[in-house]
């Protein structure tokens, strides 16, 4: 179904909501028990805290077509684990970012902090949602014509969200911008986000390499002209991720080696 | 000797938490409730305010937990007969009445009830349905197991009949079983008897029983519970036809010195709109107009609730008090309330009285048998209103929940784990102060 | 579990619920669709799944079908889990191995109107269900151990009140206030209503008993500094007299009471002397300040109350209100023969517009009443008129007292016997009670240099002027400022109206959603006294359960680190707020069970992937959630 037909026959869309346990849930169950009445669209999971959510999950959702993926947490502050959700609020940050990068719009990842006490308000926020993730229209992924570039960019969004470094940053964030390093230092949010970005712009292209040299081998001309990145720069990632022993030299074409990731490290 | 049993009188909500505190801590609880099931009057009600659970769901799980908890020994159809001695070592009797259904192996299966020719009002439905001579309840009664009501067993009273016992495969009829009496040794004692309805007919001017279309709260909460006798459908007496507007009225019975009952319910400004709210669940066109004195909303998240029941739910509230008249064409009631003085007269579907509350029937008669003070109107007293608000004046024997003083659930649930802390504290200290 | 579990044998049951769910989802028709989900080999609908013959068709099922999951399609697993989890338990089944769908709060209640859909989305969930039954496996749990000892927060009567039972009940108990002195609120009031005796002889008694408990160690000047640490094992950080002292406990009460509102501006509050609360009232009376010379004084209740600024009702300022308006009378009755003349000249004019008033007030029928109620009373109907009169109290002329008292209301909350029988006492003694709505509420103003208080008299469709000497405003109670970081401290949520929010409304009222936390009195809503002196029993018999037993089953869901993966990089640690990860002499991180909490957090940052939270497993979350985005009918 296009887009436009969608729309036209009244787009249903399909959206995973994951909320915590103590608040979001909770909330849930009181706009019931207050018969607020709100849109069919939502499937939920339950976990015990919003920040159980990792970034890798939500993407696997809009890899399988969700049209939208809500997280609910409890009022930053409120976490039932003390200082759950202000990880959530970090690692949605990380999602959207590479959602973006995907190329989807990352307002079809939603972040919502509702309490135990907010029946009503839960009610709205999955109207809301709704309402908007119908005028995102049905996800670019899915359906029987899904958008190859669009679901590629996914893959690699979810490789590199389990990349060492960007989950590290994460863990670090409010240490980092707000209590300080090992030397007491703290750098600003804006330093942080300017590293964080240049670091995401990076594991994006690597996971992008691995995803051709996984059915390579490649010559660094080759993999620069299909993601669009200048040749040193590929080369450049070629050494880290050679580093990292994913990837190795196949074999040479002339004199230019051509790379490949090895069966061992595909399987991992 | 000091021993750590307690025994509990009365299994309604109250009842139950205090069982459960005490129990849960290791302490063993001997709780005895005359009816066949615990429940109490919570398992009647459909809803409960201001946050509309079901309440039968959340209450089911605790008569469950009772029932099966390892240090509680649910005694059903039973009463206390006897007590004596002190604080800390009272003897009790208990007498458990004949159920003449043996509770170990009957599964509550239905096949003797489906055969009893005797069918007679369900008092759990405020006699709104009928239910057999032997029976269960209510659904979610426990424990589950039947009764035969010897009062209207045809075998009892006329001698013979005795097919529920043909019809059950499992031999779990004991017609020759009589009541049996029990000793217990307990350390304390803690009452929770409850509430009953009071019977508004002797008011004349509110139609009860004349005018057909006048029922009690409490009935309509068993109209419109699906498990209740309408199977959730609120119906009119006369006709069976549903109602479209419904007059409440207030303060029927209390706050009226004239009936003795000069004090306030403290629930019925509450579970009024609750049943205000519920009909227009039920039914999008339901209009109700509540006839108050005073709307009482003072617990947590009623004000609040009463506020949504004007603005979504489309109550109207009339601060007058009301009589009722019929109009004989169609039976509709008429409520006759005046505004400013002038009076006025509003023809409904149907009338619902918020009745006043009473201590239930044999608290009395159970204060002289404990030896504690009951105030004029049956209410157990306590020894300090201000700062013992469960003790009595015989120590060692505690109060909870309506029996006390009017309350709601949240309040008997504290006051039964108030009642629970004085008992366990009079149990591990002989210091009681 | 010695059960060695290959091909999971699921049984589905689905709860009609009366009609709660069956009135808006096909119950039957979700049942036989949970039949054609893979590994189900039994599925069927129940009226009541927790009534008894549900849970036993449970256990039945599970024997009979061998099964090995169970999943409940019914309400919400916070409140239900514990008793199905229960059932399986009985039955044999790990209880770990249940699986709950919520198809009410979730689904039938919010979709009352959208019956197609809402039978749809129950079937998805329950696939959803079934996706993650499968890669559920059986738990253990481990018992956690409980000190037998407790913090109490606030040293008001509530406070005073739990302490002394957990003290008499052995278990060791720290009481700490914030002021130099313990009694709380009590200490502004004077007279209580219940007694008709000094407040502090209520608060006096009961601080003796706390000082004199050898099992209770007592800090004044004392606020929580800082908490850390799960039920059984707190530690916390006291600020005693700026200083800190550190103490272990097992389980902590907060008792932390309320204050008084005072909304600035409202009906003239703070721009005029004689513009006062019902507290600055008490506390004239306690000092012996009250203006000889009261002619007439108004009471306007509900003042910022009841959606005039706060939206919830306060509970105690009617019957405080009726109280003081008594006290009022009471000591003009009291007064001098100057006032008594003051009375009879002007009680001509006055008698005939109070006539007036009176009949518009109370309907006819009324008037026989209470005729007839002052009747009985002579008889002395209740005890505490009959205490009253033994004391040789004075009682108040009925005619033409000195005072006028006038009380503006939205209805007069009373409930109960005792506080309705004390509004009938009032009305008796000619307290006036005039209704307006709040719509249209008094105005005060200053004409001529007197206080004017202008209202529009509901019955007599008319607009009136009176001038009080003092106007006295029954402000509700409210949370204390230093509220909100308490709370955070604890962990415990506060409401919408700011108040401590328990459990559960109406079935765990003194309890918090996080265990081995309670709490009692005004802290967790506008109580009087008997009110919050039954709740910090209820709280202390609550707190006392664990303690009394010496332990909890602590849930098993826990994190479990794969040393084969971990590289030892300290993000867990970083983000872990309990301090549950430590590193062996490896480095390799390893979770210290009993911290643990299960949040997850560390799970889904660990760099390496190398954490497992139990029971929510990366698999499990996963295909869950991927069971909703398949095509429904497959
Ligand atoms: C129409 C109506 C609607 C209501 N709605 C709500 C609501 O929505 N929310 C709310 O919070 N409250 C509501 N209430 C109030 C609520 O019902 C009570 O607060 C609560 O049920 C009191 O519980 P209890 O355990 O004290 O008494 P009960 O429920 O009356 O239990 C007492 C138990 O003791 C047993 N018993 C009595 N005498 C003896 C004896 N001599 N020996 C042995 N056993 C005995 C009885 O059989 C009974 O099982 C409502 C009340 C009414 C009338
Ligand atoms: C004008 C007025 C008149 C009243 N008259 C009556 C009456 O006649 N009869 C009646 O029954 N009730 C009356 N009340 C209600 C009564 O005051 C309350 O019910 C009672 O005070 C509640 O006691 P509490 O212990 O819960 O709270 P409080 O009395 O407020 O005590 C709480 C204590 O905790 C301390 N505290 C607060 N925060 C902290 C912290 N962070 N750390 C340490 N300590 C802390 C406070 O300093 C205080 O000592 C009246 C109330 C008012 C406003
Ligand atoms: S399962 Fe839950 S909801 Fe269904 S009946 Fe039992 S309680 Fe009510």
């Amino acid at each position: 179904m296009s887009e436009e037909e969608a729309t036209a026959s009244g787009f249903e869309p399909k959206i995973i909501a994951f909320l915590c346990n103590w608040c979001s849930y909770a909330g849930a169950d009181l706009a019931g028990v207050s018969r607020y009445q709100y849109p069919t669209n939502t499937r939920t999971v339950r976990v015990m805290c919003s920040s159980r959510v990792d970034p890798v999950l939500i993407i696997e959702m809009l890899i399988h077509g969700a049209d939208g993926v809500l997280v609910g947490g409890c009022h930053l502050g409120d976490c039932h684990y003390i200082t759950g959700n202000y990880y959530t609020e970090k690692k949605i940050k990380l999602a959207k970012k590479l959602i973006e990068k995907s190329g989807l719009n990352p307002n079809r990842l939603r972040l919502e902090w509702v309490s135990a006490s907010e029946g009503e308000r839960f009610s709205k926020v999955v109207e809301d949602f709704v309402n908007e993730v119908k005028t995102l229209g049905p996800s670019p992924v899915a359906g029987k014509n899904p958008d190859v570039d669009k679901l590629e960019g996914l893959f690699v969004a979810k490789n590199a969200a389990r990349d060492f470094r960007l989950r590290s940053l994460v863990a670090r964030e409010i240490n980092l911008t707000e209590k300080g390093n090992v030397y007491d230092k703290t750098i600003s949010q804006e330093e942080f986000d300017n590293l964080m970005d240049s670091a995401i712009d990076e594991e994006m292209a690597r996971q992008k390499i691995l995803l051709m040299t996984i059915d390579g081998p490649y010559s660094v001309l080759d993999i620069a002209s299909q993601i669009n990145l200048s040749p040193e720069i590929v080369l450049q990632h070629i050494v880290t991720l050679k580093d990292r022993g994913l990837v190795v030299v196949d074999r040479f074409d002339g004199v230019m080696p051509l790379y490949i990731t090895p069966k061992e490290e595909v399987l991992r | 000797m000091e021993k750590k049993n307690v025994l509990v009188i009365g299994g309604g909500i109250a009842g139950i938490q205090a069982s459960l505190d005490l129990a849960d801590k290791g302490m063993q609880v001997y709780l005895v409730e005359r009816e066949p099931s615990i429940g109490g009057r919570m398992a009647q009600l459909d809803k409960t305010f201001p946050t509309n659970d079901c309440s039968i769901c959340i209450l089911a799980p605790k008569m469950a937990d009772c029932f099966g908890h390892d240090n509680i020994n649910v005694m059903t159809y039973s009463e206390v007969s006897e007590i004596a001695g002190d604080a800390g070592n009272y003897n009790a009797t208990v007498t458990r009445k004949a159920r003449h259904v043996n509770e170990d192996v009957c599964t509550g299966c239905g096949d003797c009830n489906a055969k009893c020719p005797v069918k007679v009002p369900n008092e759990f439905d405020m006699e709104l349905g009928m239910r057999k001579a032997i029976y269960l309840p209510f659904l979610q009664a426990v424990p589950r197991v039947m009764t035969i009501d010897e009062e209207n067993c045809i075998f009892y009273t006329k001698g013979k009949c005795r097919l529920c016992e043909k019809a059950c495969k499992i031999g779990a009829i004991e017609f020759d079983k009589g009541p049996e009496e029990l000793k217990l040794n307990v350390g304390s004692i803690i009452v929770a008897t409850g509430y009953d309805v009071w019977d508004p007919t002797p008011a004349k001017e509110y139609g009860y029983k004349k005018v057909q279309n006048v029922f009690t709260a409490m009935e309509f909460e068993r109209m419109i519970n699906a498990a209740g006798p309408t199977g959730g459908h609120i119906q009119r007496r006369s006709d069976g036809e549903r109602p479209k507007k419904i007059g409440f009225i207030q303060c029927v019975g209390s706050r009226n010195p004239q009936l003795d009952h000069p004090y306030c319910c403290s629930v019925c400004c509450m579970h009024s709109t609750k049943e205000a709210i519920l009909a227009r669940e039920h039914h999008d066109d339901m209009e109700s107009f509540i006839f108050y004195k005073d709307m009482r909303t003072f617990g947590k998240g009623f004000n609040e609730y009463m506020e949504r029941g004007k603005s979504e739910y489309g109550i109207t509230y009339i601060n007058s008090d009301a009589t009722v008249q019929e109009n004989p064409a169609n039976q509709n009631p008429i409520v006759v309330y005046d505004v400013a003085g002038k009076q006025e007269k509003m023809e409904v579907d149907m009338v619902i009285l918020a009745t006043t509350l009473v201590p239930r029937k044999g608290a009395k008669e159970l204060a002289k048998l404990l030896d504690i003070d009951v105030d004029e109107f049956g209410f157990y007293e306590s020894a300090d209103k201000l700062l013992n608000p469960v003790d009595t004046k015989r120590p060692g024997i505690f109060i909870a929940g309506y029996c006390h003083e009017p309350m709601d659930i949240p309040e008997a649930v504290a006051q039964a784990s108030g009642a629970a802390a004085r008992a366990a504290e009079l149990l591990s200290t002989k210091g009681v102060s | 579990m010695a059960m060695e579990i290959k091909e999971p044998r699921i049984g589905v049951f689905v709860c009609h619920c009366g009609v709660n769910i069956g009135g808006f989802v096909d119950v039957p028709d979700v049942a036989e669709y949970a039949k054609t989900l893979p590994n189900v080999v039994h599925a069927e609908n129940n009226l009541y799944t927790c009534a008894d013959d549900g849970l036993t068709a449970i256990k039945n099922a599970i024997k009979e079908k061998n099964l090995t999951r169970v999943i409940v399609a019914s309400c919400t697993p916070r409140t239900h889990a514990p008793l199905f989890m229960r059932i399986c338990e009985e039955a044999g089944l790990n209880k770990y191995l249940f699986t709950f769908v919520n198809i009410r709060e979730h689904c039938s209640w919010v979709h009352m109107k959208e019956q197609e859909k809402a039978t749809a989305k129950s079937k998805d969930l329950i696939k959803m269900g079934v996706a993650r039954a499968v890669l559920l496996e059986p738990q253990e749990e481990v018992k956690i151990d409980v000190r037998p000892s407790s913090l109490v927060i606030g040293g008001g009567i509530a406070g005073m009140t739990a302490a002394l039972n957990l003290a008499n009940q052995g278990f060791e108990t720290h009481l700490i206030e914030k002021e130099p002195e313990l009694g709380g609120f009590l200490r502004k009031l004077s007279t209580l209503y219940q007694t008709q005796e000094s407040s502090a002889k209520a608060y006096e008694g009961l601080i003796k008993k706390v000082e004199a408990n050898d099992k209770i160690q007592l800090y004044k000047n004392t606020t929580l500094k800082s908490l850390t640490g799960y039920i059984g094992k707190y530690d916390a950080v006291l600020n005693v007299n700026g200083e800190d002292k550190e103490i272990g406990v097992g389980t902590i009460i907060v008792a932390t009471g309320a204050d008084e509102y005072r909304p600035k501006g409202l009906y003239g509050l703070g721009e005029h002397d004689n513009i006062i609360t019902l507290t600055d009232f008490e506390k004239m009376v306690k000092e012996d300040k009250v203006p000889a010379d009261l002619k007439s004084v108004a009471f306007i209740t509900c003042s910022g109350a009841r959606g005039q600024d706060k939206e919830y009702c306060s509970r105690i300022c009617c019957t405080v209100t009726v109280k003081n308006a008594m006290k009022v009378m009471e000591m003009a009755s009291k007064g001098g023969d100057a006032e008594a003349k003051v009375e009879e000249a002007s009680v001509d004019e006055k008698a005939v517009s109070d006539k007036e008033e009176e009949k518009a007030e109370e309907p006819e029928e009324e008037e026989g009443e209470s005729r007839r109620r002052s009747r009985r009373d002579r008889r002395g109907r209740r005890g505490g008129r009959r205490r009253g009169a033994e004391r040789g109290e004075e009682r108040p002329k009925e005619r033409g007292a000195a005072v006028d008292v006038t009380v503006f209301n939205r209805g007069i909350t009373t409930y109960g016997i005792e506080q309705e029988l004390l509004y009938n006492k009032s009305r008796e003694q000619r307290v006036k009670f005039v209704r307006f709505v709040p719509e249209n509420p008094p105005k005060v103003s200053m004409e001529d240099g007197k206080l004017t208080v202008s209202y529009y008299h509901e019955t007599l469709k008319a607009d009136r002027k009176m001038n009080p000497d003092l106007i006295i405003l029954a402000t509700p109670l409210t949370q204390r400022p230093d509220a909100q970081e308490l709370s955070k401290m604890l962990k415990v949520p506060l409401g919408r109206d700011e108040f401590f929010l328990e459990a559960h409304v109406k079935l765990r009222p003194v309890d918090f959603a996080t265990d081995g936390i309670f709490l009692c009195g005004t802290a967790h809503g506008p109580a009087n006294i008997t009110e919050a002196v039954a709740q910090a029993y209820g709280a202390a018999s609550r707190a006392s359960i664990p303690m009394s037993l010496g332990y909890v089953q602590a849930e098993a869901i826990v994190s479990y680190v794969d040393r084969e993966r971990c590289s030892g990089c300290k993000s867990c640690e970083v983000v872990c707020p309990y301090g549950a990860i430590q590193f062996d002499e490896e480095g390799l991180a390893e979770v210290i069970v009993a911290a643990c909490k299960g949040c997850g957090t560390c799970g889904s940052i660990c760099p390496e992937k190398a954490i497992t939270m139990t029971h929510y497993t990366d698999e499990q979350l996963t295909a869950e959630a991927l069971a909703a985005l398949e095509e429904v009918g497959t």
